[in-house]
């Protein structure tokens, strides 16, 4: 065998095309489904006691508030933070921990590139499942005006969180407990923050795109601070830039750190 | 092709590979890189392959520093140890990925795939799941995702692990080939015979350090001051009487038929030996080396350093 002409590198496009098509049958494995049924479970049991109550005489319309409350409280706190939880562990840091990440880094391609082409399989996969389940809400009532608010605020969040999870499992190998903690922990005290702080918080973009729960309230659920918004096209902006920058730094971080063959134990 | 010049590799505190230094000239062949484990075999493949930059002193390959270097990486293939391949993926859609990533497309790309496959001997199954295969099947497209760019250098870490002797012989036999068409293959092994049968060149690595560089032969000179064990054939008596006689004896054996010798400095006695005999003056019928192998020499370098 003699040795061929040697190949050129491939560019950063080229090599964020060829992860994302190597990758994209992940999605559709278990635990592509599970990110699926995340969105999909709520809305479909919502649509179920709406089928239910309409079989059994009631006036035939939801609640009124009925698909902001599962929008708010069950997709945007609840499922949102957990999809990302789940899908960003099987990025560029399923590679690192099953050891098979040695076989892309000695490829010539563009290092920097990897994180983000093995996360868009799930972001598009994700986003698919999101639209899907905005749609789902219009059926129980959900408001026609706010539908391209609604839409536009869980896909821009969900490339946000997607790409903030897969940096944070680069940098810390505890990646999934700094999520859930900034998840679970520090977005809920978006009612008490003080305006600066809230724009700390995804779901402050996501209100500002998809409109506010603030109008329905109660006296006991006043908010402790002033609620700020920020203009819906800005906070999409805000949302996709943050994403992307998250994705540069993940490479960026995957392309300073020397990864061997034992995994990131083996930082020479 | 490769050259390390007090190369060494640090894992925090622990030093993987001591200051380094050798050279492998261009062209093709197999050089094995021999040690038990822990020696250091991985902590120098990682630096030549370019996953690792070095913690003091210099790696190039192709005369330049390897780590994230595409211009290198373009021109190596590496075929890392364990059975580790992502899951749920099918071979050829892995593969045209990884050939993606090599810089391939198009029709080249399917012709690279065509010929690493079938090099392999995998190309009527590689539409099979990773999940689905064998230990032996998965290790040979580990190895054809290292041939699609067809590379100058084939880096191998312990391929022969988990093999079965079939397997195995095929796996030899390939890389023999390879090396003959210009590829310099580098494999390392814990296994003194599996690289006994497969060159002759070999480093020699233990505890971080580089013992010996050189053929089995060349080594074994090194280390004089160890005995070399030689059967010699023919008249027992005759033969002692000649042996005692010679001053690098150092241990006598009689056996039926034969006498089995010990001697310091091989290449100042064996040609006396081999004129004697020719000469008729002595009834030798033939001559064994008994430990001129690479588990003599392993065993001899690393009770040293041990």
């Amino acid at each position: 065998m003699t040795p061929a002409p040697t190949p050129s590198a491939p560019s950063p496009l080229a090599t964020l095309r060829a992860t994302a098509k190597g990758y994209a049958p992940r999605v559709f494995q278990a635990r592509g489904w599970a990110v699926a049924a995340l969105v999909m479970v709520p809305v479909a049991l919502s649509l179920l006691v709406y089928t239910v109550a309409h079989i059994k005489g009631a006036e035939g319309r939801p609640y009124p508030g009925e698909a902001l409350k599962v929008f708010h409280e069950v997709l945007v706190k609840m499922m949102l933070p957990i999809m990302a939880l789940v899908a960003a562990p099987a990025g560029i840091r399923e590679d690192l921990e099953q050891r098979t990440l040695p076989l892309l880094l000695v490829r010539p391609a563009a290092v920097w590139a990897y994180p983000m082409g093995k996360g868009l399989p799930w972001f598009l996969w994700g986003a698919a499942w999101l639209v899907l389940g905005a749609l789902g809400l219009q059926i129980i009532g959900g408001d026609p005006a706010l539908l391209l608010g609604r839409i536009a605020a869980l896909v821009g969040a969900w490339w946000g969180e997607l790409a903030l999870m897969t940096l944070v499992g680069l940098l810390f190998k505890r990646g999934t407990l700094w999520g859930a903690l900034y998840f679970f922990l520090w977005e809920p005290f978006v009612r008490i923050f003080p305006p600066f702080l809230q724009r700390l918080t995804f779901t402050h973009y996501i209100e500002s795109l998809a409109g506010s729960r603030a109008a329905e309230i109660q006296t006991n659920q006043l908010l402790a601070q002033e609620q700020v918004t920020t203009h819906p096209a800005l906070a999409l902006l805000i949302l996709l830039v943050f994403g992307a920058l998250c994705w540069a730094l993940a490479g960026w971080k995957l392309h300073r750190t020397p990864i061997g063959l034992a995994g990131s134990e083996a930082e020479g | 092709m490769i050259s390390l010049d007090r190369a060494s590799l640090r894992y925090g505190p622990i030093l993987g590979l001591s200051p380094t230094t050798f050279e492998l000239p261009d062209g093709g062949g197999i050089t094995g890189l021999l040690g038990p484990n822990g020696a250091g075999k991985s902590s120098l493949l990682q630096l030549i392959s370019g996953l690792l930059p070095p913690s003091g002193g210099d790696v190039k390959v192709f005369g330049e520093a390897p780590f994230r270097n595409p211009a290198v990486l373009a021109r190596l293939g590496l075929v890392p140890e364990g059975d580790r391949l992502p899951t749920g993926l099918r071979a050829d859609r892995w593969l045209r990925m990884m050939g993606e990533l090599s810089g391939l497309s198009g029709e080249p790309l399917k012709a690279s795939m065509a010929r690493a496959l079938a090099i392999v001997g995998m190309a009527d199954r590689a539409y099979l799941t990773f999940a689905r295969m064998s230990k032996g099947m998965r290790q040979r497209i580990r190895l054809a995702q290292a041939l699609l760019h067809e590379p100058q250098l084939l880096i191998l870490d312990e391929p022969f692990n988990g093999l079965d002797p079939e397997a195995r012989l095929t796996l030899m036999d390939l890389l023999r080939r390879l090396a003959e068409g210009g590829v310099r293959v580098l494999v390392s092994s814990h296994i003194l015979g599996e690289v006994a049968q497969l060159t002759d060149r070999i480093l020699l690595l233990f505890r971080g350090r580089l013992l010996a560089e050189g053929s089995v032969g060349e080594i074994r000179q090194l280390l004089d001051r160890h005995p070399v064990e030689l059967r010699l054939t023919g008249e027992p008596q005759e033969l002692a009487r000649w042996a005692v006689e010679q001053p690098e004896l150092a241990a006598l054996r009689m056996e039926e038929g034969a006498i089995v010798v010990s001697v310091r400095s091989p290449r100042d006695i064996l040609p006396r030996l081999q004129r004697a005999a020719a000469g008729g003056q002595l009834p030798l019928r033939a001559l064994d080396p008994l430990d001129l192998n690479l588990d003599a020499v392993f065993q001899y370098l690393t009770k040293d350093h041990a």
